[in-house]
């Protein structure tokens, strides 16, 4: 019988492998895109703030998303690149599941002046510290390298 | 304040227009990923014998006793009987135009002044529809036809890696009766 036959040999039968085109184009939008053409050519970042409630977004949103009124241009400020470490994780493995050479630390940085908070990498010391409610400073790339991406800022350092 | 507010809620977005040159002078920024997709599928014992004998240049088919079937490409099942299927067949490389399709697009859709010719063949020696889709080559668009006798034009051995394409595509066949 067949179903026998086919288990016979298990060298036999093939596999097809393939790798699926995917990429994919993002624009940052209208308020991504002066956020990241601002860090381009300042060590500070732009928020905006809302005329209604006074929520200061930064990462800068186009609309208040408490009171759906929208931002106008003039209500968009500077705001220093340091903050404060709401939360934090430590990765010992890439995304791809491979074992890093050494643990990267990511934290929730609650940005000075402002209402919001952003991802970004944390250069520490000592990885065993609670690092919670400590105050760290953007270290940027070199000027003239900047793409106009988040990979724009290298991590966060402590502020002594 | 309140009429200048309610102005600037529109009841539809514009949005912002992007066009390709935006990106290419990198007026805008924005994030590109590709991201690992890959896959790999279990041909089966059927799949895997076929792709093997393509190798060597042969199209292998199986045959149902009970229906009377040759199933090309072949299958361990006979889905209409609900039963295995019994031999192995070998087939002749030749074959009749069941279908085609004539596309000015390339497969990432882009327009082509050469059409890509591809159809289903059904091969001689099996069932009738049965067979495969493939490219048709050394013919003119306006030539391809339903019914046209065809004949497989293969890679040379060395060439051939065990996959479908190892026959590079059906060329017009005079030989044969129908």
């Amino acid at each position: 019988m067949t179903f026998i036959e086919k288990q016979t040999d298990p060298t036999k039968p093939m596999h097809w492998p393939g790798n699926m085109q995917a990429d994919y184009l993002y624009p940052s939008g209208i308020a991504g895109d002066r956020f990241f053409k601002h860090i381009m050519n300042n060590d500070s970042f732009l928020a905006s703030k809302c005329p209604k409630c006074n929520k200061v977004y930064c990462p800068p949103r186009i609309y208040c998303e408490d009171c759906f009124c929208k931002i106008p241009d003039n209500e968009w400020v500077e705001v220093p690149s340091s903050g404060t470490i709401q939360l934090f994780t430590i990765a010992t493995i890439d995304s791809y599941e491979e074992k890093l050479d050494e643990p990267k630390v990511i934290g929730m940085i609650n940005i000075d002046n402002t209402d919001s908070s952003m991802l970004g990498i944390i250069k520490t010391d000592d990885i065993n510290e609670d690092i919670r409610g400590i105050q760290v400073k953007a270290v940027f790339k070199d000027k003239d390298k900047r793409e106009g991406t988040l990979k724009d800022i290298l991590y966060f350092k402590k502020v002594k | 304040m309140m009429t200048a507010q309610k102005k600037a809620h529109p009841k539809y977005a514009p949005g912002t227009h992007v066009s390709t040159k935006d990106i290419i002078d990198k007026n805008i920024t924005y994030t590109w990923w590709e991201p690992e997709i890959q896959y790999c599928w279990s041909l089966g014992p059927a799949m895997s014998r076929f792709l093997q004998e393509l190798k060597k240049g042969k199209i292998i088919g199986r045959t149902c006793k009970k229906c009377d079937r040759v199933l090309v490409p072949p299958r361990m099942f006979c889905e209409y009987c609900y039963r295995p299927t019994n031999d192995w067949i070998y087939l002749k490389d030749t074959g009749n135009v069941e279908t085609f399709s004539i596309s000015y697009l390339d497969p990432n859709a882009r327009r082509i002044k050469d059409p890509i010719l591809i159809g289903v063949i059904s091969i001689d020696g099996a069932s009738p529809q049965h067979g495969f889709m493939h490219y048709f080559g050394e013919m003119k668009p306006e030539e391809l036809h339903i019914g046209m006798k065809v004949k497989a034009v293969w890679k040379t051995e060395k060439e051939r890696t065990g996959s479908i394409t190892d026959i590079k595509y059906f060329k017009p066949w005079k030989g044969g009766k129908r």
